[in-house]
């Protein structure tokens, strides 16, 4: 892939986020290019689904801003933000999908909601998209008949229903066994392929953000660590890049004193 | 002390902020009534929900309460010797009161609960989220159906109560104590006017709002309780809130119509 | 989007031309099924196409089921390497008859 001279379709600039007083993201800087797949890394707490929620635009910043298709949307007021999300798809981590709808009637809703297609077409496209994800046959079940993978290959279908040039998909192999969640990299590679998306992967798997990622972001404690293509991630000097890929628990300087007094000190501070 | 102030301080803004929080979302599903698309078959199904799945209970629930009320007039009444009263005591206090509180409570009981859980688990299972993402605003989509499904159904359940009230008074009153059918009858012809009706009506009409919006903000905005709870444990916590909330909402505002109209 | 109609031998050529979207593509789907249904055999010229999204495959595909049922050839021509990509995805180039143009199908 040719990483110059490619149009930025989302811009993350100095985000800082706060929840109760706790600082969430510090200071986040990001650019995802035309037609990239870029993995947001990180453990659990490190902000990384936070981040996320704020590109959706679910969530308003302490201060930052976050262009997405040339539209700032910490400012965009709620038609331009709802405007902006028919180009974008997102699948979420349990799925979200609607218990009281069937399938196929989940993957039909946005093309229900924003379009005037013929009923028939719209029929053919959600069976489509059901094939691509390798769901053939179970538009007629509800959620709650399907499988932790089959829910998240519905979810991916739902999110590309509109064939949106921006896809989010949230923790793809959280819950799943390795052969379901290597089909869905492979499903990510092809949408990317085929479709000409752009797509931003949210994980805390080392081997399936290796594998479908053209460039990882790797977050800590609400700070970007680096982000950079696959090779050069491997190649890192960086200590917390080369812990997290070899797996070791993070090695912190133990602080005795305030160590002590978390130990003994007042349980309100 | 300085402890005392400073919690005192943070419950009245967190009060406040969650009235106007409550205020801002009625308005915006309010407003959205009246905009494209009219959500025609979301609005049948709840309907069927709210409304047509209530009416057991309703039937049941009115013809106890004017078995009730027959039984008690007719002892109270029978000490002063007036009877023939005990028609329209049943029919005034069942149109103008009870029809629309206790039915209004049914509902609370039935739906609102539903309503509240249902909405708390699509916020905790980023169903909402998801809506958002979509580009479909989930007042409209969601909430708008709910509300419009309410006013139309409470109204008409509260009559379906008043009716089977007064059979039930019928009931108690003429066929096991033998009062006198006409004078049953006569009674309430003669006593209750249009402006009864016409309370009971603004009052379920007041009711059905503060049962659907209590549980869905109270849903929707599960992720803002003060509690901090999620999940689980956090749909069910709401949910007794709604609840809760919406009964003493219904009987405080139940006071306060009867005391602006009369 | 543009729907141009001519007739070429047997067949009738409904050339589309700019982005087949959401938005336009019932306005090549009426078109192809109005032929379709006269009886005629149809041919989609997709070589002026830039874009094309899964609803405007979606209306290729009501268009074949329709050709097959009433009878008549329904093929595509021109077809673009991104659109041959749409189509691969769902595995519908190997469904739909695809010609590289039409002089070269008429010569046959």
């Amino acid at each position: 892939m040719e990483e110059h001279n490619q149009k930025t379709v989302i811009k993350v600039k100095e985000l800082v986020t706060h929840y109760g007083s706790r600082k969430i993201l510090d200071g986040v800087n990001l650019d995802v290019k035309k037609n990239e797949i870029m993995v947001i890394m990180g453990g659990s707490g490190s902000g990384k689904s936070t981040l996320l929620r704020h590109v959706l635009g679910l969530n308003s910043a302490t201060s930052g801003s976050i262009e997405i298709l040339g539209t700032e949307i910490t400012t965009a007021n709620q038609k331009k933000l709802y405007q902006l999300r028919r180009n974008m798809g997102v699948a979420f981590q349990g799925g979200a999908l609607f218990g009281s709808m069937t399938v196929g009637e989940n993957v039909e809703l946005p093309l229900r909601e924003h379009t005037n297609l013929d009923e028939k077409t719209m029929r053919i496209m959600v069976r489509m998209k059901l094939e691509v994800m390798n769901l053939a046959g179970v538009e007629a079940l509800m959620p709650s008949e399907l499988s932790g993978g089959m829910v998240k290959r519905a979810a991916l279908a739902r999110a590309v229903i509109m064939d949106p040039t921006l896809l989010f998909f949230d923790e793809p192999s959280a819950g799943l066994d390795p052969v379901v969640s290597a089909e869905l990299d492979e499903l990510i590679i092809l949408l990317r392929n085929a479709m000409n998306m752009t797509i931003v992967v949210v994980t805390h798997e080392l081997e399936s953000a290796f594998k479908i990622a053209d460039r990882i972001t790797i977050l800590d404690e609400g700070k970007i660590i680096i982000t950079d293509t696959v090779e050069n991630i491997r190649n890192s000097n960086l200590t917390q890049v080369q812990d997290m890929l070899n797996r070791r628990p993070r090695q912190k300087e133990l602080d005795t004193e305030a160590y002590l007094d978390r130990l003994t000190g007042d349980r309100l501070q | 002390m300085r402890n005392f102030v400073e919690k005192t301080g943070r419950e009245t803004i967190y009060y406040v902020e969650h009235a106007g929080m409550m205020t801002i979302f009625l308005c915006s599903c309010l407003i959205r009534i009246f905009t494209r698309p009219f959500q025609l078959r979301a609005i049948i199904k709840q309907l069927h929900f709210i409304g047509a799945k209530s009416v057991f209970i309703i039937i049941v629930a009115g013809s106890f309460t004017g078995m009730v009320l027959g039984l008690q007039g007719y002892y109270v009444l029978q000490r002063f010797g007036s009877l023939d009263m005990i028609g329209s005591a049943v029919a005034l206090s069942l149109i103008r009161e009870l029809g629309p509180v206790l039915a209004a409570l049914m509902v609370v009981g039935r739906a609102g609960s539903a309503i509240c859980a249902e909405i708390g688990i699509m916020r905790t299972t980023e169903q909402i989220d998801a809506l958002e993402c979509m580009g479909i605003h989930p007042y409209k989509y969601l909430m708008v159906p709910k509300f419009i499904a309410a006013i139309i159904s409470l109204p008409l359940l509260t009559c379906l109560f008043d009716v089977m009230g007064i059979l039930g008074g019928y009931f108690a009153a003429v066929v096991l104590f033998g009062v006198n059918e006409g004078s049953y009858f006569q009674g309430m012809y003669s006593s209750v006017v249009w402006a009864d009706i016409e309370m009971g009506l603004i009052k379920s009409f007041v009711f059905g709002l503060i049962i659907v919006w209590v549980a869905t903000a109270k849903g929707f905005f599960l992720h803002l309780d003060r509690s901090g709870a999620f999940g689980a444990e956090g749909v069910s916590r709401i949910t007794t809130k709604a609840v809760v909330l919406s009964s003493v909402a219904i009987l405080g505002s139940d006071y306060l119509i009867s005391a602006i109209l009369l | 989007m543009k729907c141009e109609i001519s007739t070429r031998g047997i067949y009738t050529v409904i050339a589309l031309q700019g982005e087949v979207d959401l938005h336009y593509s019932p306005q090549a789907r009426e078109p192809i099924l109005t032929c379709l249904k006269k009886k005629q055999n149809v041919l989609v010229d997709l070589s002026a196409v830039t874009y094309i999204d899964s609803s405007g495959v979606a209306s290729l595909v009501e268009g074949y089921q329709e050709a097959k049922s009433s009878g008549v050839k329904f093929g595509l021509v021109g077809v673009s390497k991104a659109a041959l990509q749409v189509l691969q995805l769902a595995r519908l180039d190997k469904v739909f008859s695809i010609y590289d143009s039409v002089e070269n199908l008429l010569a046959n």
